[in-house]
Protein backbone atom coordinates (compact mmCIF):
# COMPACT_ATOMS: atom_id res chain seq x y z
CA UNK A 1 0.00 0.00 0.00
CA UNK A 2 1.36 3.70 -0.93
CA UNK A 3 1.42 6.30 1.65
CA UNK A 4 0.94 9.76 0.75
CA UNK A 5 2.09 12.65 2.94
CA UNK A 6 1.18 16.18 2.27
CA UNK A 7 -0.59 17.37 -1.10
CA UNK A 8 2.75 16.03 -3.62
CA UNK A 9 3.03 13.15 -1.77
CA UNK A 10 -0.26 12.53 -1.22
CA UNK A 11 -0.49 12.93 -5.12
CA UNK A 12 2.14 11.01 -6.58
CA UNK A 13 0.80 8.20 -4.40
CA UNK A 14 -2.86 8.11 -5.43
CA UNK A 15 -1.10 8.15 -9.27
CA UNK A 16 1.38 5.20 -8.48
CA UNK A 17 -1.27 3.18 -6.95
CA UNK A 18 -4.61 4.24 -8.99
CA UNK A 19 -6.27 5.24 -5.85
CA UNK A 20 -5.49 2.51 -3.97
CA UNK A 21 -3.43 4.29 -1.36
CA UNK A 22 -3.40 6.07 2.28
CA UNK A 23 -3.65 9.57 2.00
CA UNK A 24 -2.55 12.02 4.61
CA UNK A 25 -2.66 15.61 5.05
CA UNK A 26 -3.50 18.60 7.60
CA UNK A 27 -5.92 20.54 5.15
CA UNK A 28 -9.26 18.82 4.65
CA UNK A 29 -9.25 20.77 1.14
CA UNK A 30 -6.39 19.12 0.12
CA UNK A 31 -6.99 15.71 1.17
CA UNK A 32 -10.47 16.37 -0.89
CA UNK A 33 -8.46 16.47 -3.96
CA UNK A 34 -6.94 13.18 -3.85
CA UNK A 35 -8.58 10.13 -4.25
CA UNK A 36 -7.24 7.61 -1.76
CA UNK A 37 -8.54 4.37 -0.09
CA UNK A 38 -8.20 6.42 2.91
CA UNK A 39 -7.68 9.45 4.37
CA UNK A 40 -6.58 10.89 7.10
CA UNK A 41 -6.29 13.97 8.58
CA UNK A 42 -3.71 15.46 11.16
CA UNK A 43 -4.61 17.64 13.67
CA UNK A 44 -2.64 21.10 14.18
CA UNK A 45 -3.09 23.48 16.15
CA UNK A 46 -2.92 26.20 13.87
CA UNK A 47 -5.83 27.24 12.22
CA UNK A 48 -3.59 28.43 8.91
CA UNK A 49 -2.40 25.13 8.71
CA UNK A 50 -5.93 23.29 9.12
CA UNK A 51 -7.64 25.63 6.85
CA UNK A 52 -5.11 25.64 3.94
CA UNK A 53 -2.30 23.00 4.44
CA UNK A 54 1.43 23.55 6.26
CA UNK A 55 2.25 26.10 3.14
CA UNK A 56 6.12 25.70 3.69
CA UNK A 57 6.43 25.36 7.35
CA UNK A 58 7.98 21.83 8.40
CA UNK A 59 6.73 22.67 11.89
CA UNK A 60 3.10 22.38 11.26
CA UNK A 61 3.70 18.82 9.72
CA UNK A 62 5.35 17.84 13.09
CA UNK A 63 3.35 19.12 14.70
CA UNK A 64 0.60 17.43 13.25
CA UNK A 65 2.26 13.96 13.73
CA UNK A 66 1.71 13.76 16.98
CA UNK A 67 -2.25 13.11 16.35
CA UNK A 68 -1.70 10.55 13.74
CA UNK A 69 1.60 8.66 15.07
CA UNK A 70 0.50 5.42 16.59
CA UNK A 71 -1.47 4.91 13.25
CA UNK A 72 0.97 6.15 10.86
CA UNK A 73 3.89 4.03 13.08
CA UNK A 74 1.37 1.05 12.24
CA UNK A 75 0.26 1.71 8.16
CA UNK A 76 4.01 2.09 6.90
CA UNK A 77 5.25 -1.34 7.89
CA UNK A 78 5.89 -2.71 4.48
CA UNK A 79 4.83 -0.60 2.40
CA UNK A 80 5.68 3.10 0.25
CA UNK A 81 5.85 6.32 1.93
CA UNK A 82 5.49 9.05 -0.53
CA UNK A 83 6.57 12.47 0.32
CA UNK A 84 8.24 15.92 -1.02
CA UNK A 85 10.91 17.30 1.07
CA UNK A 86 10.31 20.51 0.27
CA UNK A 87 7.08 21.31 1.46
CA UNK A 88 5.39 21.43 5.06
CA UNK A 89 3.37 18.87 5.29
CA UNK A 90 5.15 16.01 3.10
CA UNK A 91 8.62 17.32 5.25
CA UNK A 92 6.84 17.33 9.25
CA UNK A 93 5.57 14.42 8.72
CA UNK A 94 8.45 12.45 7.36
CA UNK A 95 10.49 13.76 9.04
CA UNK A 96 9.14 12.57 12.49
CA UNK A 97 8.53 9.45 10.95
CA UNK A 98 12.38 8.69 10.34
CA UNK A 99 13.59 10.35 13.10
CA UNK A 100 10.80 7.43 15.22
CA UNK A 101 12.29 4.74 13.11
CA UNK A 102 16.41 6.23 13.76
CA UNK A 103 15.47 5.92 17.47
CA UNK A 104 13.90 2.45 17.20
CA UNK A 105 16.00 0.26 19.75
CA UNK A 106 15.36 -3.07 18.03
CA UNK A 107 15.96 -3.38 14.35
CA UNK A 108 12.96 -3.48 11.88
CA UNK A 109 12.32 -6.55 10.33
CA UNK A 110 13.04 -6.72 6.72
CA UNK A 111 9.63 -7.29 5.77
CA UNK A 112 8.39 -4.09 7.87
CA UNK A 113 10.83 -1.79 6.48
CA UNK A 114 9.58 0.91 4.58
CA UNK A 115 10.74 2.27 1.68
CA UNK A 116 10.66 6.09 0.93
CA UNK A 117 10.11 8.07 -2.46
CA UNK A 118 10.98 11.57 -1.82
CA UNK A 119 10.61 14.22 -4.64
CA UNK A 120 13.13 17.07 -4.28
CA UNK A 121 12.94 20.52 -5.32
CA UNK A 122 14.35 22.20 -8.66
CA UNK A 123 16.87 24.49 -7.38
CA UNK A 124 16.98 26.39 -10.34
CA UNK A 125 13.24 26.82 -10.21
CA UNK A 126 12.32 26.29 -6.99
CA UNK A 127 11.49 28.65 -3.97
CA UNK A 128 14.52 28.82 -1.74
CA UNK A 129 12.33 27.53 1.27
CA UNK A 130 11.80 24.70 -0.45
CA UNK A 131 15.12 24.01 -0.94
CA UNK A 132 16.32 25.10 2.96
CA UNK A 133 13.67 22.67 3.89
CA UNK A 134 15.07 20.02 1.86
CA UNK A 135 18.25 20.81 3.22
CA UNK A 136 17.40 20.23 6.51
CA UNK A 137 15.86 17.13 5.54
CA UNK A 138 18.41 15.32 3.88
CA UNK A 139 21.31 16.43 7.09
CA UNK A 140 19.00 15.32 9.90
CA UNK A 141 16.07 12.85 9.22
CA UNK A 142 17.57 10.90 6.30
CA UNK A 143 20.83 10.67 7.78
CA UNK A 144 20.30 9.58 10.82
CA UNK A 145 17.65 7.50 9.75
CA UNK A 146 19.90 5.30 7.25
CA UNK A 147 22.41 5.30 9.83
CA UNK A 148 20.10 3.64 12.15
CA UNK A 149 19.54 1.12 9.05
CA UNK A 150 15.71 0.78 9.81
CA UNK A 151 14.29 2.43 6.70
CA UNK A 152 14.21 0.18 3.32
CA UNK A 153 15.02 1.68 -0.24
CA UNK A 154 15.37 5.70 -0.52
CA UNK A 155 14.16 6.81 -3.67
CA UNK A 156 15.12 10.34 -4.46
CA UNK A 157 13.19 11.76 -7.68
CA UNK A 158 14.25 15.11 -8.59
CA UNK A 159 11.99 17.97 -10.07
CA UNK A 160 14.41 18.93 -12.52
CA UNK A 161 13.05 17.37 -15.37
CA UNK A 162 9.71 18.71 -14.81
CA UNK A 163 10.93 21.83 -14.95
CA UNK A 164 12.94 21.77 -18.14
CA UNK A 165 10.97 19.86 -19.88
CA UNK A 166 7.96 22.13 -18.88
CA UNK A 167 6.02 19.06 -17.96
CA UNK A 168 2.49 19.50 -15.92
CA UNK A 169 2.62 18.40 -12.60
CA UNK A 170 0.13 15.58 -13.53
CA UNK A 171 1.44 14.10 -16.53
CA UNK A 172 5.03 14.19 -13.95
CA UNK A 173 3.52 12.14 -11.96
CA UNK A 174 2.42 10.09 -13.91
CA UNK A 175 6.14 9.54 -15.28
CA UNK A 176 7.46 9.17 -11.78
CA UNK A 177 4.51 6.55 -11.10
CA UNK A 178 5.07 4.80 -14.27
CA UNK A 179 8.56 4.90 -13.59
CA UNK A 180 8.37 3.23 -9.98
CA UNK A 181 6.02 0.70 -10.96
CA UNK A 182 8.26 -0.52 -14.31
CA UNK A 183 10.91 -1.41 -11.23
CA UNK A 184 8.49 -2.77 -8.77
CA UNK A 185 7.17 -5.21 -11.74
CA UNK A 186 10.60 -6.86 -11.81
CA UNK A 187 9.07 -10.05 -9.70
CA UNK A 188 6.20 -10.03 -11.65
CA UNK A 189 8.07 -10.48 -14.57
CA UNK A 190 10.24 -12.87 -13.61
CA UNK A 191 6.58 -14.84 -12.64
CA UNK A 192 5.13 -13.97 -15.77
CA UNK A 193 7.54 -14.77 -18.65
CA UNK A 194 9.64 -18.00 -19.12
CA UNK A 195 12.75 -17.54 -17.72
CA UNK A 196 16.13 -17.77 -19.57
CA UNK A 197 18.77 -17.46 -16.82
CA UNK A 198 19.08 -16.40 -12.99
CA UNK A 199 16.16 -15.71 -10.98
CA UNK A 200 14.61 -12.46 -9.51
CA UNK A 201 11.45 -13.54 -7.20
CA UNK A 202 9.00 -11.50 -5.01
CA UNK A 203 11.58 -12.55 -2.04
CA UNK A 204 14.96 -11.12 -3.31
CA UNK A 205 13.08 -8.54 -4.43
CA UNK A 206 11.55 -7.29 -0.99
CA UNK A 207 15.02 -8.05 0.78
CA UNK A 208 16.45 -6.17 -2.04
CA UNK A 209 14.03 -3.41 -1.14
CA UNK A 210 14.28 -3.40 2.69
CA UNK A 211 18.63 -2.55 1.79
CA UNK A 212 18.86 1.07 3.50
CA UNK A 213 20.78 3.02 0.57
CA UNK A 214 19.20 4.95 -2.63
CA UNK A 215 18.05 3.31 -5.28
CA UNK A 216 18.21 4.17 -8.52
CA UNK A 217 16.49 2.50 -11.26
CA UNK A 218 16.27 2.97 -15.11
CA UNK A 219 14.66 1.18 -17.84
CA UNK A 220 15.90 0.78 -21.53
CA UNK A 221 16.45 -0.81 -24.48
CA UNK A 222 19.75 -2.96 -24.32
CA UNK A 223 21.88 -3.79 -27.50
CA UNK A 224 23.59 -7.19 -26.28
CA UNK A 225 26.71 -5.88 -28.72
CA UNK A 226 27.32 -2.77 -27.13
CA UNK A 227 29.38 -1.81 -24.26
CA UNK A 228 26.82 -1.98 -21.19
CA UNK A 229 28.84 0.63 -19.45
CA UNK A 230 28.94 3.61 -21.71
CA UNK A 231 24.70 2.12 -22.37
CA UNK A 232 23.87 2.31 -18.62
CA UNK A 233 25.63 5.97 -18.44
CA UNK A 234 23.40 6.90 -21.06
CA UNK A 235 20.13 5.63 -20.22
CA UNK A 236 20.28 7.00 -16.24
CA UNK A 237 16.87 7.64 -15.31
CA UNK A 238 16.35 11.88 -15.62
CA UNK A 239 13.73 11.58 -13.13
CA UNK A 240 15.84 10.57 -9.90
CA UNK A 241 19.32 11.97 -9.17
CA UNK A 242 22.17 10.73 -10.49
CA UNK A 243 23.76 7.18 -8.57
CA UNK A 244 27.16 6.86 -7.26
CA UNK A 245 29.40 4.11 -7.72
CA UNK A 246 26.79 0.57 -7.45
CA UNK A 247 26.91 -1.29 -3.53
CA UNK A 248 24.31 -3.62 -4.73
CA UNK A 249 22.67 -4.12 -8.09
CA UNK A 250 19.80 -5.79 -9.66
CA UNK A 251 18.72 -6.03 -12.96
CA UNK A 252 16.09 -7.70 -15.30
CA UNK A 253 16.78 -8.47 -19.08
CA UNK A 254 13.69 -9.53 -21.29
CA UNK A 255 14.55 -10.87 -24.54
CA UNK A 256 12.11 -11.01 -27.55
CA UNK A 257 13.92 -14.32 -28.49
CA UNK A 258 16.25 -16.43 -27.06
CA UNK A 259 19.30 -15.54 -28.42
CA UNK A 260 22.08 -13.46 -26.79
CA UNK A 261 21.65 -14.50 -23.49
CA UNK A 262 24.84 -15.32 -23.07
CA UNK A 263 25.25 -11.27 -23.33
CA UNK A 264 24.45 -11.16 -19.49
CA UNK A 265 27.88 -12.47 -18.30
CA UNK A 266 29.23 -8.67 -19.96
CA UNK A 267 27.19 -7.07 -17.55
CA UNK A 268 28.14 -9.50 -14.74
CA UNK A 269 31.69 -8.28 -15.62
CA UNK A 270 30.93 -4.98 -15.24
CA UNK A 271 29.90 -5.14 -11.67
CA UNK A 272 32.16 -7.42 -10.74
CA UNK A 273 35.06 -4.64 -11.48
CA UNK A 274 33.08 -2.98 -8.61
CA UNK A 275 32.43 -6.00 -6.89
CA UNK A 276 28.91 -5.98 -6.74
CA UNK A 277 27.32 -9.64 -7.46
CA UNK A 278 24.12 -8.43 -8.56
CA UNK A 279 20.53 -10.04 -8.25
CA UNK A 280 19.80 -10.71 -12.04
CA UNK A 281 17.06 -12.17 -14.10
CA UNK A 282 16.22 -12.95 -17.58
CA UNK A 283 13.24 -13.51 -19.45
CA UNK A 284 11.82 -14.65 -22.76
CA UNK A 285 9.35 -11.57 -23.26
CA UNK A 286 8.04 -12.44 -26.75
CA UNK A 287 6.06 -8.73 -27.06
CA UNK A 288 8.96 -6.69 -27.34
CA UNK A 289 10.96 -6.09 -30.58
CA UNK A 290 14.45 -5.65 -29.08
CA UNK A 291 15.93 -6.28 -25.68
CA UNK A 292 15.07 -3.81 -22.92
CA UNK A 293 16.95 -4.19 -19.25
CA UNK A 294 15.94 -3.09 -16.07
CA UNK A 295 18.37 -1.90 -13.96
CA UNK A 296 18.73 -0.63 -10.01
CA UNK A 297 21.64 0.43 -8.21
CA UNK A 298 21.58 0.04 -4.75
CA UNK A 299 24.68 2.98 -3.46
CA UNK A 300 25.19 4.60 -0.25
CA UNK A 301 26.67 8.03 -0.65
CA UNK A 302 25.92 9.54 2.38
CA UNK A 303 22.95 12.18 2.40
CA UNK A 304 25.57 14.78 4.25
CA UNK A 305 27.34 14.83 0.93
CA UNK A 306 24.16 15.30 -0.90
CA UNK A 307 23.61 18.29 1.84
CA UNK A 308 26.85 19.59 0.57
CA UNK A 309 25.33 19.78 -3.01
CA UNK A 310 22.42 21.20 -2.13
CA UNK A 311 23.87 23.91 0.09
CA UNK A 312 26.54 24.22 -2.88
CA UNK A 313 23.92 25.02 -5.30
CA UNK A 314 21.79 26.58 -2.79
CA UNK A 315 24.73 28.73 -1.90
CA UNK A 316 25.63 29.85 -5.64
CA UNK A 317 21.97 30.61 -6.92
CA UNK A 318 21.39 32.87 -3.31
CA UNK A 319 24.68 34.74 -4.18
CA UNK A 320 23.20 35.10 -7.81
CA UNK A 321 20.09 36.14 -6.43
CA UNK A 322 22.10 39.19 -4.49
CA UNK A 323 24.11 40.13 -7.40
CA UNK A 324 20.89 40.89 -9.50
CA UNK A 325 19.43 42.52 -6.42
CA UNK A 326 22.44 44.39 -6.18
CA UNK A 327 22.31 45.46 -9.82
CA UNK A 328 19.10 46.07 -9.58
CA UNK A 329 19.05 48.49 -6.27
CA UNK A 330 17.91 51.85 -7.34
CA UNK A 331 18.78 54.41 -4.47
CA UNK A 332 15.68 56.71 -3.33
CA UNK A 333 15.99 60.21 -1.96
CA UNK A 334 14.12 59.98 0.76
CA UNK A 335 12.41 63.76 0.65
CA UNK A 336 13.32 66.63 2.82
CA UNK A 337 10.27 68.30 2.39
CA UNK A 338 9.30 69.56 5.42
CA UNK A 339 5.52 70.44 5.79
CA UNK A 340 5.22 73.08 8.17
CA UNK A 341 7.97 74.71 6.51
CA UNK A 342 6.60 74.33 2.89
CA UNK A 343 3.32 75.68 4.28
CA UNK A 344 5.01 79.24 5.64
CA UNK A 345 7.16 78.98 2.45
CA UNK A 346 3.32 79.55 0.79
CA UNK A 347 2.34 81.50 3.03
CA UNK A 348 4.78 84.30 2.31
CA UNK A 349 4.78 83.64 -1.03
CA UNK A 350 0.97 84.19 -1.74
CA UNK A 351 0.07 87.70 -2.77
CA UNK A 352 -0.74 90.42 -0.22
CA UNK A 353 -1.54 93.83 -0.99
CA UNK A 354 -0.46 96.30 1.97
CA UNK A 355 -1.54 99.12 0.40
CA UNK A 356 -5.59 97.87 0.32
CA UNK A 357 -5.18 97.43 4.14
CA UNK A 358 -4.03 101.32 4.31
CA UNK A 359 -6.47 102.71 1.83
CA UNK A 360 -9.24 100.85 3.89
CA UNK A 361 -8.16 102.43 6.89
CA UNK A 362 -8.20 105.29 5.45
CA UNK A 363 -11.92 104.88 4.37
CA UNK A 364 -12.61 103.86 7.83
CA UNK A 365 -11.11 107.11 9.36
CA UNK A 366 -8.20 105.52 11.04
CA UNK A 367 -5.93 106.81 9.49
CA UNK B 1 5.21 112.69 21.40
CA UNK B 2 6.05 112.12 18.03
CA UNK B 3 9.51 110.80 19.22
CA UNK B 4 7.78 108.59 21.97
CA UNK B 5 5.60 107.10 19.22
CA UNK B 6 8.10 106.61 16.76
CA UNK B 7 10.41 105.08 19.48
CA UNK B 8 7.22 102.86 20.55
CA UNK B 9 7.39 101.18 16.82
CA UNK B 10 10.70 100.67 16.55
CA UNK B 11 10.52 98.29 19.02
CA UNK B 12 7.58 96.01 18.16
CA UNK B 13 8.84 92.69 16.67
CA UNK B 14 7.06 90.33 13.29
CA UNK B 15 4.57 88.88 15.96
CA UNK B 16 3.35 92.61 16.41
CA UNK B 17 3.27 93.77 13.10
CA UNK B 18 1.60 90.61 11.92
CA UNK B 19 -1.08 91.18 14.35
CA UNK B 20 -1.65 94.54 13.72
CA UNK B 21 -2.17 93.80 9.73
CA UNK B 22 -4.30 90.52 10.25
CA UNK B 23 -6.83 92.25 12.75
CA UNK B 24 -6.24 95.23 9.75
CA UNK B 25 -7.41 92.73 7.33
CA UNK B 26 -10.00 91.01 9.57
CA UNK B 27 -11.70 94.59 9.97
CA UNK B 28 -11.64 95.08 6.01
CA UNK B 29 -13.57 91.66 5.61
CA UNK B 30 -15.85 92.42 8.63
CA UNK B 31 -14.93 89.29 10.38
CA UNK B 32 -14.54 88.94 14.08
CA UNK B 33 -10.69 88.35 14.77
CA UNK B 34 -10.08 86.90 18.84
CA UNK B 35 -6.81 85.87 20.47
CA UNK B 36 -7.19 81.80 19.09
CA UNK B 37 -6.99 83.37 15.29
CA UNK B 38 -4.32 85.07 16.38
CA UNK B 39 -2.46 82.42 18.21
CA UNK B 40 -3.56 79.96 15.25
CA UNK B 41 -1.96 82.05 12.38
CA UNK B 42 1.10 83.64 14.59
CA UNK B 43 1.72 79.54 15.09
CA UNK B 44 1.09 78.49 11.73
CA UNK B 45 3.67 81.45 10.29
CA UNK B 46 6.00 80.10 12.82
CA UNK B 47 6.61 83.61 14.96
CA UNK B 48 5.41 81.43 18.09
CA UNK B 49 4.66 78.38 19.43
CA UNK B 50 2.64 78.91 22.97
CA UNK B 51 -0.38 80.63 23.47
CA UNK B 52 1.08 82.73 26.48
CA UNK B 53 3.23 84.55 23.88
CA UNK B 54 0.67 85.25 21.40
CA UNK B 55 -1.67 86.54 24.68
CA UNK B 56 1.36 88.58 25.61
CA UNK B 57 1.75 90.03 22.32
CA UNK B 58 -2.01 90.90 22.11
CA UNK B 59 -1.92 92.65 25.84
CA UNK B 60 1.56 94.56 24.56
CA UNK B 61 -0.39 95.82 21.60
CA UNK B 62 -3.72 97.08 23.77
CA UNK B 63 -0.69 98.78 26.04
CA UNK B 64 0.50 100.93 23.81
CA UNK B 65 -3.41 101.43 22.55
CA UNK B 66 -2.59 100.05 18.86
CA UNK B 67 -5.51 97.19 19.00
CA UNK B 68 -8.89 97.42 20.94
CA UNK B 69 -9.96 94.45 23.16
CA UNK B 70 -13.26 94.48 23.13
CA UNK B 71 -15.75 91.30 24.18
CA UNK B 72 -16.68 89.25 27.29
CA UNK B 73 -14.75 86.59 28.61
CA UNK B 74 -12.96 84.36 26.56
CA UNK B 75 -14.53 85.75 22.97
CA UNK B 76 -12.09 88.98 23.09
CA UNK B 77 -12.25 90.58 19.65
CA UNK B 78 -9.64 92.90 18.35
CA UNK B 79 -10.18 96.02 16.07
CA UNK B 80 -7.12 98.46 15.14
CA UNK B 81 -7.00 101.28 16.85
CA UNK B 82 -6.25 105.02 14.77
CA UNK B 83 -3.14 104.47 16.50
CA UNK B 84 -2.01 101.23 15.36
CA UNK B 85 -3.26 102.12 11.96
CA UNK B 86 -0.27 104.67 11.92
CA UNK B 87 2.00 102.17 13.49
CA UNK B 88 0.92 99.72 11.07
CA UNK B 89 1.36 102.20 8.03
CA UNK B 90 4.50 102.64 9.65
CA UNK B 91 5.80 99.81 9.72
CA UNK B 92 4.54 98.86 6.20
CA UNK B 93 6.30 101.95 4.61
CA UNK B 94 9.69 100.97 6.00
CA UNK B 95 9.18 97.37 4.98
CA UNK B 96 10.44 95.82 8.61
CA UNK B 97 8.63 93.14 8.16
CA UNK B 98 7.22 90.77 5.65
CA UNK B 99 3.79 90.01 5.41
CA UNK B 100 2.77 86.57 5.68
CA UNK B 101 -0.98 85.55 4.98
CA UNK B 102 -3.58 84.86 7.84
CA UNK B 103 -4.94 81.15 7.63
CA UNK B 104 -7.78 82.25 9.36
CA UNK B 105 -8.74 85.11 7.06
CA UNK B 106 -7.70 83.73 4.14
CA UNK B 107 -7.69 79.76 4.34
CA UNK B 108 -5.26 78.19 1.64
CA UNK B 109 -6.47 80.49 -1.04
Amino acid sequence: MNIGIGGAGSKLASISSDGECIAINVSELELSKVEAKQKILAVTHSARGQLRGSGKNPKIGREAFGSIAEKLKQVIKGNTVFASTGGGTGNGIASEVLEYLSRLEEAVRLEDKTVFALVLPYLKRESYEYVENTIDFLGNPVSSAIDSGNTGNIILFSNKLKFEGKIPEYEYNKMLADSLNTFLAIPVKGEMYKLLDGHIDFEDFDLYRAKPYFNHFSCFSWDPDQDFETQLKANYNSLLLLPERAIEAMFLIELPTPAKASKLYDILDYFAADNVSPVYGIVHNPELKTPQITVSLLYSRKPRELVEDFKKMSDLYTRNRIKKSLEQHVVLQSSKLDKMNEARRMVEESGTNAGDVLGFLKRIGKL
Amino acid sequence: MKELFEKQVSQLKEAHFLILYWTAKAEEKNAKYNITNIFDDLKYSGATRTKQSAVSFVESLSALCFVDVTGEGNRKHLYISPFGAKALEYLLSESKFKIKKSMFLEGSK
